[in-house]
């Protein structure tokens, strides 16, 4: 249990400025203020009509007498619900709304930014942040505004009328206000940091379990997997009283609250009493005032009651507009194509001159000054040791990152990947290919989803299919991918493959496609593989030798940079940065 | 129900007893906060002589506004204490399920996050008691003891208060359940289903940029999106209106109270100084039934969760409790293994996963086993490792069938795997985890060995930094290196390498090869491949092909007599580029 889902700790009473920058949140706000003023107005209506009621029961009147006062109460407090009804409907509204279109906005940066970010801030993380952080930025967008008003508006309304009626009572209520909600904040400051200097022991903590589960298979090989449950439990005991003890703290400012609020509503009744003895106040008046008593006190409780869903809610909301408003230069999708289209052939010429890429955490390769050509159907091999920034190169050249300096040129125009008129020329082919959750035609199709079924056989055929289509029991349309039947490493990069074979695109991006895979299967694809690159530019980054004899070209990567190209043989003869690659590979063992 | 709650409430009712009791003091304390000073004011107006005649009321007011506040924070530290215990139980409870079947559990359940999924569903439980249970049995005894309050001035109007309240406390519940329960359930199931689209888009989305088709895809979750945003929006008002009603009905019951006491007074069956107290209290305690509803409505997720926890099937280890010879309990010198003409099947009607397999290896063989992926390479390792019984035939050491060694068995064969777990503890400690009896210094010896001391001495904290902190330093090689040394540390005679250099750059995995074979010198080795590069080093390589062997030799020999060996080898060490390199390297 994270401490951070107890509520209790002291509210934040910082108004969000941001929130007011949604759109409709001003009228918002507004309609808002006027239905809590009519709320609060029936609030003391009721009080007053109760009370009357009350008082005049207790001097005896028929009950018949005061039904009029009965009615009356019945009808306010009918309309403050009602009132309340309608502010949660506005809010709701208002919240639905805006987060849909942060939704909206955020998806959109998503796909434009693509499996950079998914790299990143990882798939899970994502995925939750557009389920569960728009409904916990829903929650806090219907939340916020209501209560803030509610506080705003109620607490004065009563005082006013209080002082009115009675002015002891009504010092007092003003009093107990500012002492509680000091002694709340001041609490929950003393139990957030008590909480910040644990934090690390609760990190390991609260992870120890996850951790545990996660490092089962390793604490089994390693014969303590039995034993180990014994700590847990240790573990476990020690979180329980660590958490405790925090709890200690945390839940006195809501201790806080409970207290002032009831000593000072006992506070108001016992003055009250007193002065009725004394003739200087009569029951009715005293009666209303003190059943508004709770009500001055209640938004402040409500306040607390949802905390920790608005603080969650903020935080959201701030992820999901960070992440929307994530500087990129790549080119809109919607504002893409209305270039003219474009087609590699085998004239093409791509120039690159001194482009140089730098990831924002620095700790990750960058490319630095890269000067290359691409001609035509020419097959480059890129190779380098790993952090040599082959990926970074292909990523570049697919258009998931774009160039922070230097200039592209295709046919002597410039020119940038990153737009959607060259991403259809490209076909790329990572280590582990993604298949999606659907049947093996359409994710053959997935690039070209109007093929008909004799194109996609012959793309099974090319890429060798066809041996597992017919062993499945469904054929075509076996579901694969999360939740259908698991492919091999080989069998997944076959997919790929009768991908690249249906949507004939003239480029095509290989990243290590055979890495891990075993020995026979990389024997076995790479016929199809081969009769693939035909009339393409290939560009294939790849740790795996062999591969550089079907090469044209070799673009050797070292730190970032080119450190050499040329013909396999050229650079074996140079005795360069490839040659003591090559020599390192081919020796022996020991 | 009965395997995970059950148990927990029956050890700890005690607990979650005064849990209740605390909370409930704490609501009834407010209930006499508003009476009593309802009273108090009634009784002053009528102006006593003497101040001592509203003393008691006066001290009434102040104790219970003061409990009021002790109550709930002691209520509040006594539930959570209890849950926090309930939850400790439940998750050893979890481990101790999950912990038979560790080496099985990828493949059993397939999605990878399974091990997260459940662990929350544990924290979820939490909720059941804090959300549900305690305030709904609270609530109820409230009920009760307001009835019987009622009752000792006038039955028959208790029991048409118990009546009417029963709307608040049980028929606004159960509807709100029954209506709830099918828009809960479109929900989570639409949910579900975002969830899943959306994660495979994430995962595929270099194709869905690559294919221009984006536009397409948000079209289409945008549809299903509104579906579940309508059923909500369902959801909410159908919430609101409830709220509202049951506002009505309190507004209702202050009406009648008022009422009935009004004519008790006149009836001269109840003092006139009561009515302000009736009136008062009724708006606390209908205030404390509202919360049932939603109680009550939260039912159905928690059926989730508990139903995902009692799905885990309990485990029958017929490997792990049997005769356990006692020769096993210290560590054997050296090991015999055989293999002999084994075959195993997963369930009756599968395939072989390995079939009539024959092979001897003595103390100090080294064994590369290649094959694809489903060839039978995992099988055979842990059917070696003794965690499968074979269906046929006999794994033995030194005699002795594998899948009787029990717990001994770790202590004979280690396995280095593909991707071990390195532990948010101390570097230190997780070294440790190979031989917790080791000295610093034997740590020390064995980290200099897989070459990771330099590394670890320039942590922040050295031995003792944190893996969270120092798990981004190491890269794939030095965490197999991390997990090599506490192989070295338990200095078992079998050793069974699991592709640990799978996903390596050529360098690394041969460095890494290098020292494996170095510091492992002397052990048994059963090496599982993808590649050829060091197989020349291995007393024997066999080919798996579904389960059977398909080639077997020396390196020497198969590059000799294989025609498909020598292709295979090849692609590791291409043959146009090593005569370029010998020719270059002669010609100097």
């Amino acid at each position: 249990m994270a401490l951070g889902k107890l509520d209790g700790v002291s509210p934040s009473l910082s108004m969000d400025r941001e929130l007011l920058s949604y759109r409709g949140a001003k009228p918002l706000f507004a309609l808002t203020a006027l239905l809590t003023t009519l709320q609060g107005l029936c609030l003391i209506l009721q009080a007053i009509f109760l009370g009357r009621m009350i008082s005049g029961l207790f001097s005896g009147k028929q009950i018949a007498s005061v039904s009029s006062d009965l009615l009356l109460f019945f009808i306010v407090m009918v309309c403050r619900y009602f009132m309340v009804f309608l502010i949660k409907r506005a809010c709701y509204k208002f919240a639905d709304r805006t987060s849909v279109e942060l939704r909206r906005a955020f998806l959109k940066k998503l796909f434009i930014i693509g499996p950079q970010s998914a790299k990143r801030e990882g798939t899970g993380a994502l995925v939750s942040l557009a389920l569960e952080g728009v409904l916990q930025a829903r929650r806090y967008l219907e939340l916020f505004i209501p209560k803030m008003v509610a506080n705003g508006i109620i607490p004065v309304l009563i005082l006013i009328y209080v002082f009115w009626t009675d002015r002891m009572s009504g010092l007092i209520l003003l009093i107990t206000m500012p002492v509680l909600i000091i002694f709340m904040i001041l609490l929950g400051l003393a139990a957030q940091k008590k909480m910040d200097d644990r934090w690390a022991s609760y990190r390991v903590l609260s992870n120890h379990f996850i951790d545990s589960l996660r490092g089962l298979s390793t604490l089994y090989y390693l014969g303590i997997s039995k034993l180990h449950m014994r700590t847990i439990n240790r573990v476990s005991d020690k979180y329980r009283s660590m958490t405790m003890g925090t709890l200690r703290l945390a839940f006195l400012s809501s201790f806080a609250l409970d207290f002032f609020t009831m000593l000072s509503i006992a506070f108001v009744a016992v003055a009250l009493g007193i002065r009725l003895v004394d003739g200087h106040i009569l029951l009715e008046p005293a009666l209303t005032v003190l059943i508004l008593a709770p009500e001055y006190f209640l938004p402040v409780r409500e306040l607390g009651q949802d905390y920790h869903a608005t603080l969650d809610g903020k935080e959201a909301t701030k992820q999901l507009k960070d992440y929307t408003n994530l500087p990129t230069d790549l080119e809109n999708m919607s504002e893409a194509d209305h270039q003219k289209s474009l087609r590699w052939t085998k004239h093409a010429l791509l120039k690159m001159h001194d482009v140089t890429f730098q990831y924002t955490d620095a700790e990750k390769t960058t490319l630095r000054e890269i000067n290359m050509n691409l001609r035509g159907l020419e097959k480059v091999g890129i190779i380098g040791a790993s952090g040599a920034g082959k990926s970074t190169l292909i990523d570049l050249i697919g258009g998931f990152i774009s160039a922070s300096s230097g200039t592209v040129q295709l046919n002597d125009q410039n020119f940038a990947f990153s737009t959607q008129r060259w991403r259809e020329q490209v076909t790329y082919i990572p280590q582990h290919p993604y298949l999606f959750s659907a049947t093996i035609r359409d994710n053959i199709a997935f690039y070209k989803p109007d093929a008909t079924d004799q194109q996609i056989a012959q793309a099974v055929q090319a890429a060798g299919l066809n041996g597992l289509i017919d062993h499945l029991p469904e054929g075509m349309d076996e579901q694969i991918g999360s939740g259908g039947r698991q492919l091999s490493g080989g069998q997944e990069q076959r997919v790929a493959l009768a991908r690249a074979f249906l949507c004939d695109r003239p480029i095509l991006l290989l990243d290590e496609p055979t890495a891990h895979l075993d020995i026979e299967t990389e024997y076995e694809l790479k016929q199809p593989m081969l009769q693939l690159f035909e009339n393409k530019l290939v560009i294939f980054a790849t740790h795996r030798l062999h591969w550089m004899e079907q090469m044209d070209r070799i673009v050797v990567l070292h730190n970032g940079k080119i450190a050499e190209s040329g013909t396999q043989d050229e650079l074996i003869r140079k005795k360069g940065a490839y040659f003591d690659m090559v020599c390192a590979q081919l020796e022996g063992l020991l | 129900m009965k395997e995970w709650l059950v148990p927990s409430v029956k050890r700890h009712w005690r607990g979650l007893l005064l849990a209740a009791f605390l909370s409930l003091m704490a609501l009834l304390c407010a209930s006499g906060l508003l009476f009593t000073s309802g009273f108090l004011i009634s009784k002053a107006a009528l102006r006593p002589e003497n101040i001592l005649m509203i003393y008691v009321p006066i001290v009434g007011v102040r104790t219970f506004g003061t409990f009021r506040a002790v109550f709930n924070y002691a209520g509040r530290l006594a539930s959570h204490n209890t849950i926090l215990r309930i939850l400790s139980e439940m998750r050893a409870h979890l481990y101790a399920k999950l912990e038979p079947s560790a080496l099985f559990i990828r493949s059993k359940y397939k999605t990878g996050n399974i091990l997260s999924v459940l662990s929350e569903d544990i924290e979820h439980l939490q909720d059941l008691f804090l959300r549900t249970v305690l305030p709904g049995s609270i609530a109820l005894v409230i009920y009760g003891l307001w009835i019987a309050v009622l009752g000792i001035f006038d039955r028959s109007f208790a029991l048409m208060m118990a009546l009417y309240l029963l709307i608040l406390t049980i028929i606004l519940p159960l509807l709100s359940l029954v209506q709830m329960k099918n828009d809960h359930r479109k929900i989570a199931q639409n949910r579900h289903q975002l969830y899943e689209q959306l994660t495979d888009a994430v995962l595929g989305s270099a194709d869905w940029m690559m294919s221009g088709r984006q536009e397409r895809f948000l079209d289409r979750y945008e549809k299903i999106e509104k579906k579940s945003r309508l059923a909500e929006a369902k959801l909410d008002g159908y919430r609101k209106w409830r709220d509202f009603i049951a506002q009505g009905l309190i507004g209702i019951c202050v009406m009648i109270m008022v009422i009935w006491s009004g004519h008790m007074v006149q009836n001269g069956v109840m003092d006139h100084t009561l009515i302000a107290a009736f009136a008062l209290v009724i708006f606390s305690i209908s205030e404390s039934f509202v919360p049932l509803s939603e109680a009550v409505e939260r039912l159905p997720q928690y059926q989730q969760s508990l139903n995902r926890l009692e799905q885990l099937e309990d485990v029958e280890d017929s490997t792990r409790e049997q005769i356990i010879n006692e020769q096993w309990r210290n560590q054997a010198k050296s090991i015999t293994l055989d293999v002999d003409h084994v075959s195993f099947k997963y369930s009756e009607t599968d395939d072989w996963a390995v079939h009539d397999l024959t092979l001897t290896l003595p103390q100090g063989a080294k064994l590369a086993v290649i094959g694809r992926s489903g060839a039978g390479k995992s099988t055979l390792a842990h059917l070696i490792y003794g965690v499968l019984e074979p269906t046929d035939g006999t794994v033995s050491l030194n005699g002795t069938p594998a899948h009787q060694m029990g717990a001994y068995r770790s202590a004979q064969i280690s396995v280095l795997s593909q991707d071990p777990h390195l532990f948010d503890t101390s570097v230190l400690n997780n070294l440790a985890l190979g031989s917790p009896d080791a000295t610093f210094d034997e740590i020390v010896a064995v980290t200099k060995q897989v070459g990771l001391h330099q590394l670890i001495e320039k942590l922040p904290e050295g031995y003792h930094t944190q893996m969270h902190e120092a798990g981004s330093i190491f890269s794939g090689g030095e965490r197999e290196r991390l997990a090599l040394a506490r192989i070295l540390l338990r200095d078992t005679p079998v050793v069974i390498l699991d592709e640990p250099t799978v996903g390596l750059d050529p360098l690394t995995e041969r460095t890494l090869l290098a020292t494996i074979f170095t510091t492992l010198e002397g052990k048994t080795l059963i090496w599982i491949t993808h590649h050829l590069m060091g197989t020349e080093q291995m007393d024997k390589v066999i080919f798996l092909e579904n389960g059977r062997v398909h080639l077997q030799g020396t390196h020497d020999h198969l590059l000799m007599a294989s025609e498909r060996y020598k292709h295979l080898y090849a692609l590791d060490v291409p043959q146009h580029l090593r005569q370029l390199v010998h020719e270059q390297k002669t010609e100097v």
